[in-house]
């Protein structure tokens, strides 16, 4: 396993606000006051959590990349 | 006319098509009253409804709590305070996540050619049986059943009665509390049997999977595990079947002609007025409630409003919808992308699963019919359609068209 940070992004225009992601993921992931994902930091520590967020989106709105290369590592099979 | 569904109906004022209903004006929540008396606290602008859907501090589990007022007059298969539907926060996330990822965009993409094929041959079968047809026998309804049954491997299994069950199952008035309760438990068996067949010989089809993801995860009851079972039948059956039909309602009017062959002629456009109907076409006549219920879990703030814990809150999706602060008011530019995604298949934990496979079947059978009979019409006024009703859904129950 890397260490190495990931970046988290959220298509806003995609969200539908489930939240499935942020009750996964809350360290990383919050609803903003529009009802949407929104990450909480630029970047996070890799994590099972998250990697479930972004494969469990419903809209498949967020994906989590490696911070410095910009690898798609999830949604990814 | 003759409603299968609806033995007892009788025959009053025609009813108008969903396209033409009329949506209440969104606004701040207001007060109303559920067909059993029941207040309830009606959402009606897309930020309030979307709010709502997302926020904690509303449930659908406590709708079935001791303590809830009677909801509907006749409980019907969303009555089951089992299903997924009626769960909540982590215990919903434990069933939700054996099931999303069989669902998201891409899983369902993987089906695009197979979908494909089977529209192509249901619109083939259509056009060779001759002018005039009926294009909900022909096409909208069985599309549906055909896609749900092979992700289910159900092929070989008596359709009709499936049809039967899953009628009943999502009945307001058109049968009886205790036929509903028949049917019900028969299709319940049949969903638990099928659980247990498919454990013991598990294969590459939906349930196979469903169980296994259950039996990994754990936590997953068996009786939940039913329900999901047959409400994929359900859903399968019942309302990508109404969307199409209406669709074709509304698309068939000799004013948008032009936009049918242009669904003809490029599949993006076929995509992008699927979703444009989606969003102003709705499922049904909202008769049973004004919209998807949820009980406030605590005090919670919604458009201004202090919706207190316990009351009753409806979340109107067809109004909001419409609302005039998302979406260009007037005539609907059927090829204009959305922008904001609609609340048709929901927003929150709750979002419709079949989502993405909804939208697949409609652009694609939207897409083929339109190809290959660009010149296609309805062949009556639209005052005659005879429809299914006494359902949570309101779709033709017949729809003739000539070409």
């Amino acid at each position: 396993m890397s260490a190495d940070r990931v970046a988290v992004t959220v298509d806003q225009s995609r969200c539908i606000g489930s939240a499935l992601c942020t009750r996964t993921a809350p360290d990383a992931l919050a609803l903003a006051p529009n009802g949407r994902a929104t990450p909480l930091h630029p970047t996070a520590a890799p994590s099972e959590e998250l990697t479930e967020a972004a494969e469990m989106c419903p809209v498949e709105a967020i994906a989590v990349r490696h911070a410095a290369t910009g690898e798609l590592l999830a949604p990814v099979w | 006319m003759t409603t299968a569904a609806h033995p007892e109906a009788p025959d009053a004022q025609p009813l108008v098509p969903l396209h033409c209903l009329l949506r209440a004006e969104p606004g701040p929540p207001r007060q109303a009253a559920l067909p059993t008396g029941t207040p309830v606290w009606v959402l009606t602008r897309h930020a309030d409804v979307r709010q709502a859907l997302a926020h904690p501090g509303f449930g659908r589990a406590s709708l079935y709590a001791p303590d809830a007022p009677p909801l509907t007059l006749t409980p019907n298969i969303l009555d089951d305070p089992a299903s997924m539907l009626n769960s909540d926060g982590p215990d919903h996330q434990a069933i939700r996540r054996t099931v999303q990822r069989a669902f998201t965009p891409r899983a369902i993409e993987r089906w695009r050619p197979w979908v494909d094929g089977v529209v192509r041959e249901l619109v083939d079968d259509l056009v060779a049986s001759g002018s005039p047809a009926d294009v909900v026998g022909g096409l909208t309804k069985p599309l549906p059943v055909r896609v749900i049954s092979r992700l289910m491997e159900l092929d070989g299994l008596d359709i009709d009665r499936l049809g039967h069950w899953s009628d009943h199952a999502l009945s307001t008035t058109a049968y009886t509390a205790e036929e509903i309760r028949t049917a019900i438990g028969e299709f319940s068996e049949f969903g638990y049997r099928l659980v247990l067949e498919r454990r013991k010989n598990p294969g590459e089809d939906l349930v196979s999977s469903l169980v296994q993801a259950a039996d990994q995860t754990g936590g997953v009851s068996e009786a939940q595990l039913t329900s999901l079972t047959i409400g994929l039948v359900i859903a399968g059956h019942e309302t990508t079947m109404t969307s199409f039909g209406n669709a074709l309602v509304y698309l068939l009017d000799p004013q948008h002609a032009d936009a049918w062959r242009r669904i003809g002629e490029d599949l993006s456009a076929a995509s992008a007025a699927t979703e444009q109907i989606l969003r102003t076409v709705p499922l049904g006549d909202r008769t049973s409630a004004p919209g998807q219920l949820r009980r406030a879990v605590t005090d919670v703030e919604i458009g201004g409003v202090t919706i207190p814990e316990g009351a009753i809150i409806a979340c109107d999706s067809a109004s909001a919808n419409l609302d005039p602060e998302v979406y260009p008011p007037g005539p609907v530019d059927l090829f204009a992308p959305l922008g904001t995604p609609s609340l048709t298949f929901g927003a929150g934990p709750h979002h419709c699963l079949g989502a993405w496979l909804a939208r697949m079947e409609l652009e694609l059978g939207l897409h083929h019919l339109a190809r290959v009979l660009p010149g296609l019409r309805l062949t009556a006024p639209v005052e005659e359609i005879a429809w299914r009703t006494g359902l949570l859904t309101r779709s033709p129950l017949r729809l003739e068209v000539s070409w």
